[in-house]
């Protein structure tokens, strides 16, 4: 530990992983640790259920009836992959694709409220055309609002259908096509993945581009009905692939370690950091809010119900992973409450079970009451977990200090976020912004493997 | 696209199967995993051998009889030396190689630490080989033969000792591990893993079941 490192990243969680192995990449000499003995930190996979019992202090057993606990994975945050996301884009560049195997997610639902029942997002054009979730009427405008927004270039005027990009609210572009109010939140919370109503005042440019994300994820795989992906064992196996690059390039490993406390200078700067009596030097510290508790301040809280199921959730086809997506609106809240459902096909659970994770930001003193909706829709439950998690940022200019810290993960349902997090962070510890061209290193390193 | 233990027929070939297979190789550091891993792979060999960068991540094929197997080997990229070994490494893994120096009694120490835990965290049917590694060394040996096979034997384990220096055995252990490994037409799974998920690549994105190679 005595030695010097050019960048010392605390904490084992996705973020912390994906820079830890991009640094490592970059030729930085890295250490990582982390205070716990497992890898990832909240976005780690728990195992075996065992350990989830003991985590939410229910005793330290799992019972019998829920099968061999080396069978379950569980996942501490709600996440899906978005298909063609920067997730994958990071997992492709650096290869640690290699490591994981993905399924898709099978379908994608939302919740209306008028019928209190769920719908399937449509996947396609046949399935928009179709669906029960609109008129016959408000179909033929969805539809075409649909065909605009793929058709849509923002550098070809042709394709504006007279709407200034740089103008042009989501709003305004909602009335001209005439859409409904339902149609608006199917638009915005399902397929663009908003969680709140800020969206319709801004840029309609930004929507579309996340609607196109939507779709071109869902044509990632043939026959893929949603534009989700999910690793095989859990999320936890995320930042295990990431950890594993960084060390491959020379990153160097430490779990379990007490303290882990950052040492400054008179002056604040970061000179190393501290675990068991002795000091790992460093020019720079990379951490999650944990770490650094004092140069962050708390933005809300996220709730979250992780629910055992031992059937399908009702209405979904009997699905074996699916996204419910209720919002806002349809509930009369601020923000959407989510509802991602995996199960043993991913891994994650012994044979015949299913995990159910219903989450949404707080806004009230009864965030548990707040989950209802979704709780309702998933039918008998064989054991909740509640967690209330605060989230944390760093306070402005906390990077002075050489210790740059990541964001909480926040209540999307998706780890796009959590890359703008990473790429960020890159920007501001490289002083330039990550290139997606390919990286010579790991070039060398691929055609090699292809031997 | 590649699945995982996933029985591949190979595009117009005639011959019989392929089974692929993960591997992993476990041992004290400087024992000579990435020395084995290199002289099996690539037929080579270096004095100065750098510790684990880089290279942590080869393929490797045998032939046996109408089989061809294909080793996927994964090369622990140093993460055991701080006992920060992620439980990724050997998930799926359907062989491993403990390896020690056997002019070095510690580390057959830490190799029987490494069987002990293959056999908690692994699957239950994964083969384990043991190599007691620089047997051109045998003037400076630590480790008697005899010791280290009796308690092979008594752990089921494949023994033999090896040199990536010389060659000596290091083709002829992979290939032991190549037979003892089950061939069912489900390519090794052992019906473990019912359906295995799809690996991302440039290639496989909306072209699944492509044949152009
Ligand atoms: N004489 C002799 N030296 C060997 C043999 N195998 C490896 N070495 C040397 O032992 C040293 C360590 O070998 P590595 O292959 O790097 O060992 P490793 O187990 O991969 O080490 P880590 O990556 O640090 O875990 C190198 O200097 C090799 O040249 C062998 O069979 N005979
Ligand atoms: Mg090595």
């Amino acid at each position: 530990m005595d030695e010097e490192y050019d960048i010392i990243v605390l904490g084992t969680g996705l973020t912390e992983c994906v820079l830890s192995g991009l640094m490592s990449v970059g030729g930085r000499k890295v250490l990582h640790m982390d205070r716990n003995k497992y890898y990832g930190g909240e976005s780690a996979s728990l195992t075996p259920l065992d350990e989830v019992y003991k985590l939410y202090k229910m005793g330290d057993k799992a019972p019998e009836h829920l099968g061999r606990g080396r069978d379950w994975n569980v996942d501490l945050i709600p996440k899906f992959i978005m298909a063609r996301g920067k997730l994958v884009k990071l997992l492709i560049h650096t290869g640690v694709t290699r490591y994981l195997e993905f399924k898709s997610i099978e379908g994608s639902y939302v919740y209306k409220g008028q019928k209190d029942a769920i719908y399937k997002v449509p996947s396609d054009e046949k399935e928009a055309l179709s669906t029960s979730l609109m008129g016959i009427f408000e179909k033929r405008r969805f539809r075409n609002l649909v065909v605009f927004i793929h058709g849509f270039d923002k550098n070809d005027p042709r394709t504006w259908k007279e709407l200034d990009p740089q103008k042009t609210t989501t709003k305004e572009m909602f009335e001209k096509f005439g859409v409904d109010a339902n149609t608006q939140d199917i638009a915005g919370h399902a397929l663009a993945l908003y969680r709140n109503e800020d969206y319709k005042n801004a840029s309609m440019v930004e929507f579309i581009e996340r609607v196109k994300l939507y779709f071109e994820s869902l044509t990632f795989f043939r026959d893929s009905k949603s534009p989700y992906l999910y690793p095989l064992y859990g999320l936890g196996e995320l930042p295990q692939g990431f950890a594993r690059l960084s060390a491959i390039y020379g990153g160097t490993y430490m779990l379990d370690k007490e303290g882990c406390n950052i040492v400054y200078d008179d002056d604040g700067k970061v000179i190393g950091v501290e675990s068991g009596g002795e000091v790992a030097k460093c020019k720079q510290v990379i951490c999650d809010p944990s770490y650094a508790a004092d140069k962050t301040k708390k933005t809300g809280q996220v709730i979250r119900a992780l629910c055992i199921l031992n059937h399908p959730v009702a209405n979904t086809k009997d699905a074996l992973s699916t996204q419910i997506i209720i919002p806002q609106n349809q509930v009369n809240r601020r923000h959407d409450i989510y509802v991602s459902v995996v199960s043993y096909t991913h891994q994650i659970a012994s044979k015949g079970f299913y995990l159910a994770i219903c989450s949404t930001t707080v806004e009230t003193d009864n965030p548990e009451k707040e989950l209802e909706p979704a709780i309702r829709l998933l039918g008998s439950i064989e054991q909740k977990f509640i967690t209330i998690k605060d989230m944390y940022e760093p306070v402005e200019n906390s990077e002075k200090s050489g210790v740059f810290i990541s964001k909480s993960y926040d209540a999307t349902s998706h780890f796009e976020t959590t890359c703008d997090d990473v790429l960020d962070i890159y920007a501001k510890v490289m002083g330039e912004p990550f290139d997606f061209k390919k990286d010579e290193r790991l070039e060398q390193q691929q055609q090699q493997d292809e031997m | 696209m590649s699945q995982r233990g996933g029985a591949q027929r190979p595009n117009g070939a005639a011959q019989g199967k392929i089974c692929q297979f993960k591997l992993v190789l476990l041992g004290e550091s400087a024992v000579g995993k990435s020395s084995l891993v290199l002289r099996f792979v690539k037929g080579q060999f270096h004095e100065y051998q750098e510790s684990t960068i880089g290279a942590a991540f080869l393929t490797q094929t045998v032939c046996l009889d109408d089989t061809t197997v294909k080793f996927e080997i994964w090369d622990t990229a140093g993460q055991e030396r701080y006992h920060s070994l992620a439980p990724m490494y050997y998930r799926g893994a359907q062989a491993a190689i403990v390896v020690y120096d056997i002019t070095n009694q510690d580390t057959f120490g830490r190799a029987k630490t490494w069987v002990k835990e293959l056999q908690r965290q692994a699957s239950p049917n994964i083969v384990i080989a043991l190599a007691g590694n620089k047997a051109d060394l045998s003037n400076k040996r630590m480790v008697e033969y005899e010791e280290a096979q009796g308690y092979a034997e008594e752990n089921s384990l494949l023994f033999m000792e090896t040199s990536a220096k010389t060659a000596m055995n290091v083709n002829d252990i992979f290939l032991a591990i190549a037979k003892k490994l089950p061939k069912s037409d489900s390519g090794g799974q052992s019906g473990q893993r019912p359906q295995p998920g799809v690996r991302l690549n440039e290639q496989n994105q909306a072209s699944e079941g492509g044949c152009c190679k």
